[in-house]
């Protein structure tokens, strides 16, 4: 894990007092809201429904047990005792107090941690393939790279005011767990013919109001070359990004107006004639960083006997393995899916309990890191397997083993109305019936994978646009309607939904899932996922089954 | 009828207009008949800006013999997020958040009064 040195903590710190300055000046009344709030946007401070929110970065989403451990700290000392992960990997703190800002961030910048750039029209912070360092197809740990882009972009002068926020994801696997092709950047590692390594690069990509793949500009990039490059890109769009039109000012909509192949043009152009070296992260400076991503791995054996007993003994143990425990790329170690979707509960939200926790988990029994997946789960990423039986007891013991990963009960969903400022309808209570209506774990295991995403507003924090049965929670003379779309997909086959038919009231929405569901399961061939079923009918018998009774 | 809300400036809580105070429980706000007292009491709560975050108008109607928004927004502003109910202010319970929880409003999107400002 990354560690900050001296120019980084004097750097925190001295933004720390800056932003306590300023705190000082508002509540005196020396300058106006219009002035603070760009401000405290700025450091990751929004005015919601009933209290201010406090989004911290998780820089890609890689925490150890102490910045766990002072998060849980801060949610229980200035919060309600819980926190919110969303789907950029962040944390989001929900009832803060303007008055106690400062305090906190001082305490984030104890632990390396803070709130900036997580707003604002800025470079946001940058996300990862959470199982990077750990998965067994990947070819380099992408968060080396999203670590120099992160200090080559934090204030970074000439994209601090760009047209829009700008959100960039990092893989080095070719199966895609960072939902590169729906990022402003995506940038996925790949393996050039020499044997060398580089980026296939991906602009343009986006949810929200206009939803876009992201086409990909360069098939290529070598490695070294990484921040001359993304310098390119960010400066066309500075140039021509629109600024007249919200709704416009997204690269995507650049992206689109000009064609990829005309953008890539003008980026190369741009990149031709920029003086790279001077960008381009030095050899000595990446070995710096890398060698904070390097943990100390044991030889083990490649099976562990405790585990394949306890699998044979206790079948719940057994499912949580098949769902929740993923292959290592080193022998005798897995990832652990931390589950924060237990049927009933808010997805994403944990408290400050559970995250004391995983942390004395993490610190324990997985080289001392813990990850946040955009899917709005934790994972351990290097448990060994003789440990399984022991990270699981206390998993569970804590309401933390549910086994459901990628299961219907594994659903994303944006706070919506019940916090956001921005949204038009709710979409936790439409997550918690759902994953109530399919809380018996059979069940589940027997539909199998099938991701559902929830947005309480157009911008699409619950991605669902890219889900394989996607919600949109919109606002119809003041009552509760949800659009659903079917057939998305964030990952390496990444597709935009189609719409089902007219948006469903609240009530309607459970019911409508498991017509869906029903419907899959009688046309489903032999291994087809949902999705796959769904691709192979079309939308027609899922759209007959909805609104059946319409007819 | 309207009523006057925004978010305290220390800690962002939902409050309420009060004849010059401002008040916790949407029950103890002021109720306006009028629309120029209601304007004149919105204008005068724009003057304190060390106090209150962006004041603004809302629509009241009638529920269960006592008052609720209009809007669903802002009826959870006034009973806080209902994924966890002992949180915010319906957590103090009585009469009143029983009748906002009923309340059935019909507003176009928010219920803000004025919200489209027309250039």
């Amino acid at each position: 894990m990354y560690q900050y040195d001296v120019i980084d903590k004097e750097f925190t710190q001295d933004r720390v007092a800056e932003f306590r300055e300023q705190v000082e000046r508002r509540l005196a009344g020396e300058i106006t809201e219009d002035q603070f709030k760009p401000i405290r946007l700025l450091n990751g401070l929004y005015l919601q429904l009933h209290a201010y929110m406090l989004r911290i970065a998780i820089p890609y989403g890689t925490l150890t047990s102490k910045k766990l451990r002072k998060l849980a700290w801060i949610a229980s000392t200035y919060d309600q005792g819980y926190g919110h992960f969303t789907t950029r990997t962040n944390l989001q703190l929900h009832w803060i107090k303007l008055k106690d800002a400062p305090e906190i961030l001082a305490a984030l910048g104890e632990v390396g941690m803070h709130s900036m750039q997580t707003s604002g029209n800025t470079i946001r912070n940058v996300t990862a393939d959470p199982y990077a360092g750990a998965a067994a197809d990947e070819l380099d740990d992408p968060r080396v790279w999203a670590e120099a882009i992160r200090q080559w972009s934090t204030l970074h002068p000439e994209f601090s005011f760009l047209p829009r926020k700008f959100k960039i994801a990092v893989t080095a696997s070719a199966k895609d767990r960072a939902a590169t092709r729906v990022y402003d950047i995506g940038l996925a590692m790949r393996r050039g013919r020499g044997g060398e390594l580089g980026f296939e690069v991906m602009v343009g990509g986006g949810l929200g109001r206009t939803p876009y793949l992201g086409p990909t500009i360069r098939e290529f990039l070598p490695t070294r070359h990484l921040l001359s490059y993304l310098q390119a890109i960010l400066r066309v769009y500075n140039r021509y990004g629109r600024r007249d039109n919200i709704w416009k000012a997204r690269i995507k909509v650049l992206v689109a107006s000009l064609g990829a192949e005309e953008f890539a043009r003008q980026v190369e152009a741009e990149w031709a004639k920029s003086e790279q070296e001077q960008v381009d992260l030095p050899d000595i400076e990446l070995a710096r960083i890398r060698a904070d991503f390097t943990p100390r791995f044991e030889p083990l054996k490649p099976r562990s006997e405790a585990v394949e007993a306890l699998k044979a003994s206790d079948p719940a143990f057994a499912r949580f393995v098949r769902h929740n425990v993923h292959p290592h790329k080193v022998p005798g170690y897995a990832l652990v899916d931390v589950s924060l979707k237990t049927p009933g509960q808010t997805p994403g939200d944990m408290t400050s309990e559970q995250m004391n926790v995983a942390a004395d988990l993490a610190e324990t029994y997985s080289l001392d890191e813990i990850r946040v997946n955009y899917t709005q789960n934790l994972i351990l990423p290097h448990v060994k397997l003789d440990d399984l039986p022991a990270v699981y007891a206390a998993l569970k013991a804590s309401g933390l083993a549910t086994p459901n990963i990628d299961l219907i009960s594994d659903i994303i969903a944006c706070p919506g109305l019940d916090y956001c400022a921005l949204a038009n309808a709710r979409a936790i209570p439409v997550a918690q019936h759902i994953a109530e209506r399919f809380a018996d774990p059979e069940r589940a295991e027997a539909i199998g994978e099938l991701k559902i995403k929830i947005s309480g507003c157009i911008n699409a924090c619950g991605h669902h646009h890219v889900g394989h049965i996607g919600i949109l929670g919109v606002d119809k003379k003041g009552e509760e309607f949800y659009q659903v779309t079917l057939g998305g997909s964030g990952e390496e086959d990444a597709a935009l939904g189609s719409m089902l038919g007219p948006a469903l009231p609240a009530d309607k929405v459970t019911d409508a899932v498991e017509q869906m569901v029903e419907v899959y399961l009688r046309e489903r061939r032999d291994g087809e996922r949902f999705l796959d079923t769904f691709r192979r009918t079309g939308v027609a018998p899922f759209k007959e089954a909805v609104y059946a009774d319409a007819h | 009828m309207k009523a006057l809300t925004g978010n305290l400036l220390l800690n962002g809580e939902a409050v309420f207009w009060a004849d010059g105070k401002w008040v916790a429980r949407f029950r103890d706000a002021e109720l306006f008949d009028d629309g120029a007292r209601a304007e004149a009491a919105e204008g005068l709560a724009k003057s304190q800006q060390t106090v209150v975050v962006d004041p603004y108008l809302i629509d009241v109607i009638e529920s269960e013999g006592l008052w609720a928004p209009l809007s669903f927004r802002e009826r959870v502003r006034c009973l806080g997020p209902t994924n966890h109910p002992q949180h915010g202010k319906q957590a103090l319970g009585g009469d009143d958040i029983d009748a906002l929880r009923h309340a059935h409003g019909a507003a176009r999107s928010t219920g803000r009064v004025n919200l489209i400002k027309r250039k």
